[in-house]
């Protein structure tokens, strides 16, 4: 199974476990990544708000227009990245009159893209292309008794609604778990927002929204978190102790990749499990299933 | 017909272990001598069927009683053809189903229920149909409009010979004025030309014969023989036809009474089809407009429905306006947008037009130098709000059907009632001297309302069924409603009146006993002209002559059998349902003694709602009091008092009645049925006190398909309360 | 919302110019139902919910539409945009309202100088350099915005230890020049569009 890979920035920053944990894995399943040669930022959720949807759509169709000739679905590791390029797409796909124009300006880059790419997210490739039975047998170390709650966020299931899970109550992340041996809890804010890149402007929202949610998961019991959104991630990783300190509250609960997941399931490397870059220590929660440093 | 009887046990789906089924075979063979009685572990299968089949052609059995499943279920299975009687003892869903396995009061029950069916069957004979001389299969529509003109062309469409009766001197209506229409097709969101002309041209094409400037003076008869005489230029002209649509439309409510949105006072607040006409002449030159919505509709003080045309036809106008000149100013006030179903798209274009929706409740409308303004309540906003310099300001002024119009029937047989003040009188339907079929019917000449002058329905089941069968009202005459459910309404009667003229044809009923070959018949010598059957038959199907005797019209019967029940001389009985015949059943039930501690509740459920409810009830395996005994009924309209003297008499310690909601939203499939159950009961309350009975012992409830959850508390507790009060006195003098 | 009682009045001026936006248009079918409000993850804490925004716009409110904090609250979590039943982008609706806002002047929000920072890194680089952006936000925020920078530090320096914040940025763009002219023929495109 092949395909182009779009990392996008967080991977190279702030969420380096996600790339190394998703490329271990991916090759534990026989996924090949091909990395889009000299790809660039694709705006994020942030600068159409400064430059208007065209240019960021511009922007990021160059992306696909590099990819394209290979023919490869696109696949997406952060889920910012994949409601940009997804949505791009569709309108690239849909609207002739985008197309034309779009193509115009990439046409300064000797670039072209007509909309033939599907733009795909790597959690959907390992449920769907891999699929939960092939995922269960690779397991090495099934992470039995360990209580997940799955937080897969607003943009791997609102980007296009319906194209993969229930936008309002997404399954399909937690019957990955279950595949892994994991123990999906209930967790009725799994698909609310964090915030998002609101940390840097208003802390306070982050704040506000990491709190409803770790009040949601310690509710369902779940002793970490999952989630396939470096954003999501970081938001609930990085000011977590902030929330205990504006809060009063104690949670402390370790704020995982999947893939993270995955590669301790996996039985794969330190370096696979990435574990280091996690700021919220896994290794108590996670000792007796094989977490190493 | 000699009856040559076979019983047969179906012992699968858990029968067979639950109850002992020799003692079953006993009942029937022993205490019943049915001729045959055999057990079959799979009778619904090919097999089991294939054993009653043969006994019918090879021992010449013409009476088949299946003991098994309910009777809603495999009809189909155990249909043995027009000649042979089949009746179905219901051992699963309302015994086994919900009471205990292998258990006395299971067992007793389910011999009650043989014996039941076996009872009934020896009190019921082969329905004959009633069959109709002269049977015309035409169809009328009467109503040259919109909904009219479609029904027409259906109709015609479907092969039937189709007569159309206009009043005006051109087909067309109100719609046929109009300059454009709201979309009839997808996506829904354009101006369409207007249909008429082609409208027109089709049911011409199609062999309609059209009547204009034609109006009805009579209509006699019934389904498959209406006399219809039409008057036409100063002539008559006679029509025989087997069903009408009714589809006169409506008017526009009387804009005159809305003097407090300035029609009347100021020259440019015009009614919706003054704007009409206005944009069809070409007359509309006015750059900012306001539409009103709701001016008069859901208002206590005018009209207190929603009209549900008004909001998609003010759509469509403020699109004319946005058509002319794109940059003109529009403004809907509205209280709810209700542009139901695919017209949702339209009112999405109207926003996307430009077209500006405010939600809010207009307070007053000024004038100033002929330009108009508009203040209101604006409620997205929380405010009042202001607008002004308006060109025009345009009422969307709600319908009214053309059957609310004319004089309403008084009440007759007053000194009658006065006789019989201490009685619960029957309340007759409310009829409006609307003058448009000037029916020759005893209950008076036109539709009976529901409300508003819209005709009854039961509108959740069968909105076109009319009170008089054989006529199907359709459009906006029916209820208020926007274009594209006007033509699927028209369509909807059109099919519903070749129905009722092939079902008439076949000796049939319509909806809801469709296929029902049985009609009452009377045994006038025993008649004393009480004139209750033809007071209280709740579609006025029967006539009355000079001196009170009763004149049924079988095409008009719905077979509910509410004259059945009415009759105090019990002279009405169908061929298969009669009063003897439920009496025997009361009377089959085996009562213990007052020493078994055995109490005995009846109840008489109605087929339509109670009856499957109560299988539901065993199908969610719900378990509930094994003291109730169940008797199917076709509706409760036909209960006879005698029934419950009856079971008095044999000792049952309460009965119960289970029918359809009654009153407003009623439910009842034959419209008044359960009301006037209720009503017959309550006459017999003082009786019951006199004789030393308690009159609680017997009651009257109400179950809808969806109560069958509530069904064992409603049982338990009716036992419960009749445990307090104690054996039933009668019980023991047998 | 109305804070006194004087009656409004409709005055469609801005509200065209505003339809005419890259997703304007899309306003115009509210139906004024409220979900996005009740799906929205910062209702509390906006002046209006998108609903009532949307309304104001077709009072022609432009003051109170353009300094409201309502878009700059948005997280563009897309739950309203799921759900709204009339079909409107409330997220794309947003981006332009924060667009147009910055373009008018009304660019007063910390968020509106962290949407800036943001687009001179993708402009200037082609990637994003959390770094970068940071940096270049607290230029544009000023030095207020720095003490509470400070307040947030143990976040940062957590951050730091678990290798989360590398102090140099990622490579350049190689096509970078060639993606600096696709941008620049897209924005000539863009304004030839909006005439």
């Amino acid at each position: 199974m092949k395909y182009s890979f779009y990392p996008g920035c967080s991977m190279e920053a702030t969420a380096q476990a996600n790339l190394k944990s998703i490329e271990a894995v991916a090759s534990a399943l026989d996924i090949q990544l091909e990395e889009i040669p000299d790809w660039n930022c694709c705006g994020a959720t942030v600068v159409s708000g400064v430059v208007g949807d065209f240019i960021q759509q511009v922007m990021t169709g160059r992306n696909l227009a590099i990819a394209e000739p290979k023919g490869q679905d696109v696949v997406v590791g952060c889920s910012s990245c994949y409601l940009s390029l997804a949505v791009t797409n569709k309108r690239f796909k849909e609207d002739e009159h985008f197309r034309a124009l779009a193509n115009q300006a990439l046409a300064e880059g000797g670039l072209k893209y007509d909309g033939t790419l599907r733009v795909r997210q790597f959690l959907e490739v390992v449920i769907n292309d891999v699929g939960f039975d092939k995922v269960a047998r690779r397991v090495k170390r099934p992470l039995k008794g360990l209580k997940v709650a799955g937080y897969v966020g607003c943009q791997t299931v609102r980007a296009i609604p319906y194209e993969f899970d229930d936008p309002e109550y997404p399954v399909l992340m937690d019957r990955l778990m279950e595949a892994l041996g994991a123990t999906a809890t209930e967790f009725p804010m799994k698909a609310r927002c964090c915030g998002s890149s609101q940390t840097i402007p208003a802390t306070d929202i982050v704040i506000d929204c990491a709190r409803k949610i770790f009040d949601s998961a310690a509710a369902g019991g779940a002793q970490v978190i999952v989630t396939p959104c470096p954003m999501c991630q970081l938001n609930l990783d990085a000011y977590q102790q902030r929330v205990n300190q504006l809060h009063g509250t104690s949670f402390n609960m370790p704020v995982l990749f999947f893939t993270q997941l995955m590669a301790i399931a996996f039985d794969l490397a330190p370096d696979a499990q990435a574990l280091k870059y996690n700021i919220v220590s896994p290794y108590e929660a996670l000792a007796t299933y094989g977490a190493s440093k | 017909m000699e009856k040559k009887i076979a019983v047969y046990i179906c012992t699968g789906c858990g029968i067979g272990d639950a109850l002992d089924v020799d003692a079953l075979s006993n009942v029937a063979l022993k205490e019943y001598k049915a001729d045959i009685c055999k057990t079959d572990a799979f009778l619904c299968g090919k097999d089991g069927v294939a054993v009653i089949k043969n006994d019918i052609e090879n021992e010449g059995v013409n009476t088949v009683v299946v003991a098994g499943c309910s009777s809603r279920v495999n009809a189909d299975v155990f249909n043995f053809g027009p000649n042979v009687i089949v009746e179905r003892a219901n051992l699963r869903e309302q015994v086994i189903w919900c009471h205990p396995a292998d258990d006395e009061d299971t067992q007793m029950l389910a011999e009650d229920y043989i014996r039941m069916a076996l009872v009934k069957q020896k009190n019921m004979n082969l329905p004959e149909p009633y069959q109709v001389e002269n049977l015309s299969k035409t169809i009328m529509v009467v109503g040259g409009g919109f909904t009219g003109l479609t029904a027409a062309l259906e109709s015609a469409k479907a092969g039937y010979r189709t007569v159309l009766v206009e009043k005006e001197d051109k087909l067309g209506g109100y719609v046929g004025k109009m300059y454009k229409q709201v979309p009839l097709k997808p996506p829904f969101t354009d101006l369409e030309e207007n249909c008429i002309p082609g409208l027109v041209k089709a049911v011409e094409e199609a062999g309609v014969k059209v009547y204009t400037s034609a109006t009805i003076a009579k209509t006699a008869g019934g389904p498959g023989m209406f006399d219809v005489t039409i008057n036409q230029n100063g002539g008559t002209v006679e029509e025989r036809v087997g069903a009408i649509v009714l589809a006169t439309g409506a008017r526009p409510y009387d804009a005159s009474k809305l003097a407090h949105l300035g029609f009347g006072q100021y020259e440019n607040v015009i009614t919706q089809s003054a704007f009409e006409e206005m944009v069809a002449a070409g007359n509309m030159e006015a750059g900012k407009v306001a539409f009103i919505q709701c001016a008069g509709s859901r208002d206590q003080e005018h009209l207190p429905y929603c009209s549900a045309a008004c909001c998609v036809e003010s759509i469509k106008q403020a699109l004319y306006v946005k058509e002319k000149n794109p940059e003109a100013n529009v403004y809907v006030y509205y209280k709810d947008i209700r542009s139901n179903g695919q017209y949702e798209h339209f009112y999405k274009k109207a926003q996307q037009a430009g077209v500006i929706f405010i939600k809010g409740d207009v307070t007053a409308i000024t004038e100033s130098d002929g330009q108009l303004a508009i203040e209101a309540d604006d409620k997205t906003m929380g405010t009042t709000s202001e607008a002004d310099e308006f060109d025009l300001v345009v009422l969307a002024n709600g319908m009214v059907p053309t059957a609310a119009f004319g004089e309403m029937i008084e009440e007759e047989a007053e000194e009658e009632a006065a006789a019989a003040a201490d009685e619960p009188k029957v309340v007759g339907p409310t009829i409006i001297k609307s003058n448009m079929l000037n029916l020759e019917y005893r209950q008076g000449p036109e539709l009976p309302e529901l409300k508003y002058g819209f005709p009854d329905s039961h509108y959740i089941c069968f909105p076109y069924e009319t009170r008089r069968t054989g006529i199907y009202a359709a459009g906006v005459v029916r209820a208020p409603m926007d274009m594209l459910s006007a033509m699927e309404d028209a369509a909807g009667a059109a099919l519903k009146a070749v129905q009722c003229v092939e079902a008439t044809a076949k000796g049939e009923a319509v909806h809801p006993r469709s296929g029902d070959m049985s009609f009452p018949e009377f045994n006038m010598n025993r008649c004393t002209q009480c004139k209750r059957c033809t007071e209280e038959c709740p579609f006025g199907a029967i006539n009355e002559d000079e001196k009170a005797n009763p004149l049924p019209n079988p095409t008009r019967c719905r077979r509910c059998g509410t004259c059945m029940g009415a009759c105090p001389e019990r002279i009405i009985s169908f061929k298969n349902y009669s009063v003897p015949m439920i009496g025997n059943m009361v009377k089959a039930i085996e009562v213990p003694e007052e020493l078994d501690e055995k109490p005995r509740i009846l109840v008489f459920a109605c087929e339509n709602d109670a009856m499957p409810a109560l299988d539901m009830a065993g199908i969610n395996r719900l378990q509930y009091n094994p003291w109730v005994r169940i008797i199917p009924v076709r509706c409760l309209g036909s209960l006879n008092l005698v029934w419950i003297n009856d079971a008095m008499a044999k000792g049952f310690d309460g009965v119960l009645l289970m029918g359809c909601k009654h009153g407003d939203d009623y439910q009842c499939h034959f419209m008044k049925g359960s009301e006037l159950a209720e009503i017959r009961l309550s006459k017999i309350s003082e009786t019951l006190n006199r004789l030393g009975l308690e009159s609680e012992r017997v009651r009257a409830t109400t179950v809808n398909i969806m109560d069958y959850d509530k069904i064992p508390a409603m049982l338990d507790e009716f036992a419960e309360e009749l445990e307090e009060l104690g054996p039933n006195p009668m019980k023991d003098f047998q | 919302m109305e804070q006194n009682n004087k009656p409004v009045k409709y005055d469609l001026t801005f509200a065209r110019e505003i339809y005419s936006l890259e997703n304007g248009s899309y306003i115009k079918q509210c139906m004024q139902c409220g979900m996005c409000a009740i799906s929205c993850a910062t209702r509390e804490i906006m002046d209006y919910s998108p609903r009532q925004l949307f309304n104001l716009i077709k009072l022609g409110k432009k003051d109170e539409v353009l300094q409201a904090n309502t878009m700059w609250h948005c997280t563009s979590c897309c739950t309203c945009k799921a759900r709204c039943p009339r079909g409107v982008p409330l997220v794309d609706v947003m981006h332009d309202l924060k667009k147009y806002a910055i373009e008018n002047g009304y660019a007063d929000y910390p968020q509106a100088a962290f949407y800036k920072a943001f687009w001179s890194e993708v402009a200037g680089r082609g990637k994003v350099f959390e770094g970068g952006v940071t940096g270049r936000y607290y230029l544009i925020r000023g030095l207020d915005e720095v003490k509470k920078a400070m307040d947030m530090k143990d976040v940062g320096i957590n951050m730091l230890k678990h290798g989360r914040l590398p102090l140099l940025p990622p490579k350049k763009v190689k096509g970078m020049g060639n993606l600096k002219k696709i941008i620049r023929k897209a924005q000539e495109l863009q304004r030839k569009e909006a005439r």
